[in-house]
């Protein structure tokens, strides 16, 4: 039996993500508030049109559901200035109260990820609020946005910041997203031509129907998938530890509520794909399959390595795919149950198989950042395979940014805006951007890096290893393939840590009766 | 068993420091000990630079002083609270508890008096002798281990991190080389190894980065 979360008390993108109910553009606003009362004024305004978590049907028109979204979310220096008090703002943890600049060190935002870097609006260090917009197309956010707009003019004491780095050198005062478009149908690429975000986590009381559990949940020992516990994602809710997450008195400012990490991160497109045509050259196979072993999955399709690990298997696996659809766009039964049954596959997966990394390489991406069972290194040595992903899970929530400058290149304005949403940013983010991400010790890789998002120097030793397909009998073994001297591909241009707070706990900030007595 | 693992061994001693204030000459009070050593322990120079590279076959060693102690963050926090505050040092590292003292002093007796003598009871300690029987009575068992190294002494540990980095170096360098020269720049590399010799070349005690 699945917990019931109130969903109207919890903000919207949190239990469910916007993209999969058709909102594919974004625009989101940062405020500095200079007047505390007036503030908690335009919170008291702006209430009744926060979007919440309650479901509405997947991609079908429906009443309730509407043109765009609203939702909000603060720092902790805008916290302050919202005359929480101080017993509840020492209630929240040390990463939150500290922002995203001053943990730099934990994140790898050193080099050209430093705050020096970042968009002007990241430096000021004024950031008191995230509003965010999402829209099911570009004319919805922007009424929205007239709307917001219309309402911040009667609140002086607040400022729309500006700083954001737009497309061919401006500057604006918000930052725009949007899903990438191909032919006229967003999709779920980003700018290096990866398919992302998918298999996002599934935990308790998120209302997902249960056949999105498997790979998304918890692995159990006889191969059955539970959901996550509300508390990984949710303040106020039991966690993974069976203990309540580390939040503020009173209960009620933080229960249902959930920390956002926000992260602007620029990528560079031509030395990108510069990179991957000189590499090409010296590998044994197509330059698809080169990104998808930097990856972990099939830039085209986001097909992981475990289903299929060379061209050759691609190919079939790509002919089974064509062959399914047309008979399941054809009405035959078996074939629609056989393609949900393989579409499965994309995310109920595990290395099991692949210790060596033959098929998906251990340095690659989704390998890092979603370990699955793989660290459980001797069969037993944990209570569950995936003891040690299931308290480090991340609810990615971002969309792609730019990508329509005039020239294309490192410098024009292209990226992913990364949200993530959980309960402890430390345990979840940070530790998986610090020892995951930008270190390997703990899959024995050394000071290995994420191929696609570490922050590499160019150096002969910033290397993945491409493990080698095991050999066939009567084969020689192969050798593997080392990427060096890998540069940045991504860089961080800004971002802070934000608190989501429930509809409960917002109108109590903007009636100003917090009491933690 | 606690203590040690193979041939690691995990110290941990708490060492209780002097309640109140040091006194001047003429019987004045100034500055609390526990501040006085929170002051040294924070101007201890890390890696290449710290002491305790001088203390042969230090794996990992760490000093703190410990307050009352605090259970998560937050307003949910817990405390207990102490009847003094402590001196807390971690050491692991290669051998016995006893040689690996004594030469702690040898080596180190004026950074140790330095700190120590803030901690009760340290002024009676003159010798390496009286040092090594000091440290075993504040010591508490433990059998949690620095989980980055293993059991051997730190000169071959040093060692091997060494060649490993070199020799990912060599890997690197060589693709796509042919076997002959790939064979060929091996005996090179052999020799600016030197495999048999553990002090040189090799990483220095307390080095923390990769170094070309």
């Amino acid at each position: 039996m699945s917990k019931k979360l109130d969903l109207y008390d919890i903000q919207g993108n949190i239990c469910k993500g916007y993209g999969r109910y058709g909102f594919p553009k974004a625009r989101y606003l940062f405020l500095s508030f200079n007047d505390s009362k007036q503030s908690r004024q335009f919170l008291l305004a702006l209430i009744e049109d926060i979007t919440t978590a309650e479901v509405w049907p997947v991609r079908k028109e429906s009443a309730i559901k509407p043109g765009s979204t609203t939702n909000i979310g603060f720092t902790y220096s805008g916290l302050e200035v919202l005359n929480i008090p101080q017993r509840s703002l020492k209630g929240f943890p040390v990463d939150f109260t500290m922002g995203m600049k001053a943990r730099g060190d934990i994140l790898g935002d050193t080099g050209s990820n430093s705050p020096e870097h970042w968009d002007r609006i990241w430096q000021d260090g004024n950031v008191h609020a995230w509003l965010s917009i999402n829209g099911r197309n570009s004319e919805a956010v922007l009424e929205r946005f007239g709307q917001i707009k219309d309402m911040l003019e009667q609140f002086p004491g607040i400022e729309l910041l500006s700083g954001h780095r737009g497309p061919n050198g401006s500057i604006l005062d918000y930052q725009d997203a949007s899903a990438v478009f191909e032919n006229g149908i967003p999709t779920g690429k980003e700018h290096f031509g990866f398919t992302d975000g998918i298999g996002n986590p599934y935990f308790d009381g998120s209302g997902h129907h249960i056949s999105r559990l498997p790979g998304r949940g918890k692995l159990m020992r006889d191969g059955s998938w539970q959901p996550l516990a509300t508390g990984e994602f949710i303040l106020g809710h039991i966690n993974e530890a069976r203990e309540y997450p580390l939040a503020p008195e009173p209960k009620l400012l933080s229960r249902n509520g959930t920390y956002m990490v926000y992260r602007k991160l620029h990528e560079n497109v031509d030395t990108f794909s510069a990179y991957i045509d000189n590499l090409a050259k010296d590998f044994d196979g197509s330059k698809d399959l080169l990104m998808a072993k930097m990856s972990g999955r099939w830039p085209d399709n986001g097909a992981p390595l475990t289903l299929a690990a060379t061209d050759e298997e691609k190919t079939v696996l790509d002919a089974r795919m064509a062959d399914l659809t047309h008979r399941a766009e054809e009405g035959e039964k078996c074939a629609i149950a056989q393609l949900k049954e393989l579409r499965g596959k994309w995310i109920d997966f595990s290395f099991d198989d692949d210790k060596s990394g033959a098929k998906c390489p251990i340095g690659a991406h989704i390998r890092r950042t979603n370990t699955r069972g793989s660290l459980e290194h001797e069969k037993g040595a944990f209570d569950r395979p995936g003891a040690l992903v299931d308290r480090r899970r991340l609810m990615r929530r971002g969309l792609p940014y730019g990508g329509t400058d005039e020239a294309k290149s490192d410098s024009a304005e292209q990226g992913i805006i990364f949200m993530c949403i959980s309960a402890s940013i430390e345990r979840q983010f940070e530790f998986v951007q610090q020892q995951w991400v930008n270190y390997s010790n703990d899959f024995k890789l050394g000071n290995d890096k994420d191929p696609l998002i570490g922050n590499h120097h160019g150096q002969l030793t910033d290397k993945h290893i491409i493990q080698a397909a095991e050999a066939k009998r009567g084969e020689a073994t192969k050798a593997p393939f080392f990427c060096t001297d890998m540069p940045r591909f991504v860089e961080t241009r800004g971002g802070d840590y934000f608190f989501i707070p429930s509809i409960t706990a917002l109108r109590m900030i903007a009636e100003d009766m917090i009491d933690p007595s | 068993m606690s203590n040690t693992s193979g041939n690691a061994y995990a110290l941990t001693t708490l060492c209780p420091i002097t309640n109140g204030a040091i006194l001047d000459d003429e019987g004045n009070e100034t500055e609390a000990h526990d501040k006085v050593v929170r002051r040294l322990l924070q101007d201890i120079p890390l890696n290449e630079g710290s002491f305790f590279t001088k203390v042969d076959n230090t794996y990992f060693a760490r000093l703190f002083i410990l307050n009352d102690v605090f259970f998560q963050q937050g307003n949910d926090f817990e405390q207990d609270h102490l009847k003094s505050k402590y001196l807390c040092f971690n050491s692991n590292f290669h051998g016995d508890l006893e040689p690996y003292l004594e030469n702690m002093w040898h080596n180190c007796e004026a950074e140790v008096r330095n700190i120590w003598q803030h901690c009760v009871g340290f002024n009676r300690v003159n010798s390496a002798h009286e040092f090594v029987t000091y440290i075993k009575a504040c010591q508490i068992k433990t059998t949690l281990f620095f989980n980055g190294s293993n059991d051997e002494s730190l000169a071959k540990q040093l060692k091997a991190l060494y060649v490993k980095q070199m020799f990912g170096e060599f890997v690197l360098t060589q693709q796509g080389k042919s076997a002959s020269d790939t064979k060929q720049n091996f005996k090179y590399f052999l020799q600016r190894v030197q495999l048999n010799d553990l002090t040189s070349p090799s990483w220095k005690p307390g080095q923390g980065e990769l170094k070309p």
